[in-house]
């Protein structure tokens, strides 16, 4: 009697299992992505737009107040906001332009026939994966007075460097780091992209007596233009944003000489619960990075 | 006789001639060589030194840490500091938990639900071209918004439902962000992926979605580690949501603790690199094992 109650049970079961996986197969494409859709539409697609809603507002202890573009207005006439702009663009425009140059550089001289080019490209990893809280971390500690870049340079300075405290070194100070974390990501990059001209093109313009810069100037470049502006983008987006090795190495200061954007931000939202201004802060900033993308993929006429 | 003279005469010319150019060759080419492995190894030391710095940095007791002129190697190698920090500091341990289960947690629901999804919009039929086109275009357009938007009004949903300061907060957020970097990692496995091979298995009597994670997920597996290893590393290492996100060792991150350790234990340097060491180490172990598949994650595919 039990058995086959328990028999039929199973049964049961298994029909009802059979008929779940027939559902799930007939709205498989829906059960596949709706999941994924689902999670961006609520934490990147609704949160966005909400940015966009709150940046309308003025957030006060008694209740929020509809000011409609104010805050995009005060924000463009706001001195500290458009410094923080401004050292955005001088953080930005410096360590962009000498990772590029250094990186480019440096794939350039790996591209030929090395013994240990697959073991530089593998240490090359190293800086692209540590967090960026521990890069800041080990800079902080050498730069500490009297620390291992004040025994390295003093010789040449002639004397140690405020590195973190001196406001017109802070910000230079910060930008070898984030020149150390990006440098090798652009030798990786570049090097990839170095690999893949066509070999007979090199040996054709070899045959025709090309010189060396010859060919740099008639083959590398051409080929390596798409990936040269792509590349430029990616470090602009990533040194724009930067947020966490200035927030570890010195909070905006010393007197507001590193108050890159995001950390304007942070302060607004955070210190002083100015939700909507820091919202519109930024939206401000993805339209500079779109603009900016934009224009580079226009002049380069990069096609993707 | 006199033909015969300066037939030998201009042999030994040429011979002399091709004698200094052979020489003149290997110089040049034997201090390019030179320079190039010079500068290579400067960059190798540069890229390396910092973290050399830290790692050695664990070795030395304080004194040591912060001698002037700096000690280039530990003088009296000893691991006490290790043993030190989970001794004084004895809720630094729950920082790790705590980034190990956001770590986990976000992983695995991030590569499950994004691997399924871009099957889905790659291999089923979507208004507008959905998959092929729309699908590559939107995941590389969601790489260039700076996470710094979504924060704010994450911050304020998480808090009007009661989930601030949780892991399940955190793994949420970072699901957002990270969800397309799988999707644009697999995008290209799929692609590739012959209909023929799930025909076959849904002929031998698999349902399509059996069919998905029994056949089709061990053939991609290259692509779900590279995305797997990826999704750890940047959960991992990530500080502006959770310095934004929790307030409490409920779910305070490794990050936050590195970035609030004056304030939380003072600046002692001596545990603080051993703690920023073990953030360190983590995404090095797991980066050298798919190298190549990193670097296409962390360029946006610049590279294919």
């Amino acid at each position: 009697m039990s058995t086959e109650t328990g028999g039929q049970l199973t049964q049961e079961t298994d029909s009802h299992k059979e008929r779940l996986l027939l559902v799930i197969d007939d709205n498989l494409k829906w059960v596949l992505t709706l999941p994924a859709l689902l999670t961006l539409l609520g934490l990147m697609f609704y949160p966005i737009t909400r940015a966009m809603y709150m940046s309308l507002f003025r957030f006060l202890p008694t209740g929020n107040e509809f000011v409609g573009i104010e805050n995009y207005v005060e924000l463009l006439t706001n001195e500290s906001f458009l410094e923080s702009l401004w050292i955005t663009a001088k953080f930005t425009t410096v360590s962009v332009a000498v990772s590029m140059v250094l990186g480019f550089g440096i794939a350039v001289l790996l591209n030929r026939n090395l013994k240990f080019r697959g073991l530089i490209q593998t240490l090359s990893l190293v800086p692209i994966i540590v967090a960026p809280t521990v890069i800041a971390l080990l800079w902080q500690l050498m730069y500490t007075p009297g620390g291992i870049a004040d025994a390295l340079t003093s010789s040449v300075l002639g004397g140690t460097v405020q590195w973190l405290s001196n406001p017109d070194i802070a910000l230079w100070a910060i930008v070898i780091t984030d020149i150390w974390q990006w440098t090798p990501l652009v030798v990786l990059v570049m090097l990839a992209g170095l690999q893949a001209i066509p070999e007979h093109v090199t040996e054709a313009a070899i045959i025709d007596g090309a010189s060396r810069w010859q060919r740099f100037v008639d083959i590398t470049l051409p080929y390596m233009r798409q990936l040269i502006v792509l590349t430029l983008i990616i470090r602009i987006i990533g040194s724009m944003r930067e947020f966490a090795k200035v927030f570890v190495l010195t909070r905006g200061g010393p007197a507001g000489a590193t108050n890159v954007v995001s950390i304007e931000l942070y302060h607004e939202a955070f210190q002083f619960g100015n939700f909507g201004t820091a919202s519109a802060m930024a939206l401000i900033l993805l339209v500079l990075v779109i603009a900016i993308a934009f224009l580079f993929v226009k002049i380069a006429r990069v096609q993707f | 006789m006199t033909t015969k003279q300066d037939t030998e005469r201009s042999a030994l010319a040429t011979t002399n001639d091709r004698l200094t150019d052979w020489y003149q060759a290997l110089i040049e080419r034997g201090t390019a060589r030179i320079g190039v492995y010079l500068v290579l190894a400067l960059y190798l030391v540069w890229t390396l030194f910092p973290v050399y710095w830290m790692l050695s940095g664990t070795l030395k007791n304080r004194s040591e840490l912060l001698a002037s002129p700096p000690y280039l190697i530990p003088p009296n190698p000893n691991i006490d500091s290790w043993f030190q920090l989970f001794a004084v500091r004895d809720s630094f341990h729950i920082f790790i938990i705590n980034s190990a289960v956001v770590t986990i947690g976000t992983t695995i629901f991030v590569v499950t639900v994004g691997t399924m999804a871009t099957y889905g919009l790659v291999k089923f039929d979507f208004p507008r071209e959905a998959g092929r086109f729309w699908l590559p275009f939107g995941t590389l357009a969601t790489r260039f918004l700076p996470p710094i938007i979504m924060v704010i009004p994450l911050f304020v949903i998480f808090q009007n439902i009661g989930i601030i300061d949780s892991w399940i907060a955190l793994i949420l957020s970072y699901s957002g962000f990270t969800i397309p970097f799988v999707v644009w990692m697999m995008v290209g496995f799929f692609q590739e992926l012959p209909d023929s091979i799930v025909e076959a298995a849904i002929m031998d009597g698999r349902t399509h979605f059996g069919a998905f994670f029994r056949v089709v997920l061990p053939i991609v597996k290259p692509g779900l580690i590279a995305s797997t290893i990826f999704v750890l590393i940047t959960s991992w290492n990530e500080l502006l949501f959770a310095v934004i996100l929790t307030q409490t060792l409920d779910a305070q991150t490794l990050p936050v603790a590195l970035a609030t350790f004056e304030e939380q234990f003072q600046t002692n340097w001596e545990l603080l690199t051993v703690a920023s060491s073990i953030a360190m180490l983590p995404p090095m172990a797991f980066a050298f094992i798919v190298r190549d598949q990193l670097i296409r994650g962390f360029t946006m595919g610049a590279v294919n």
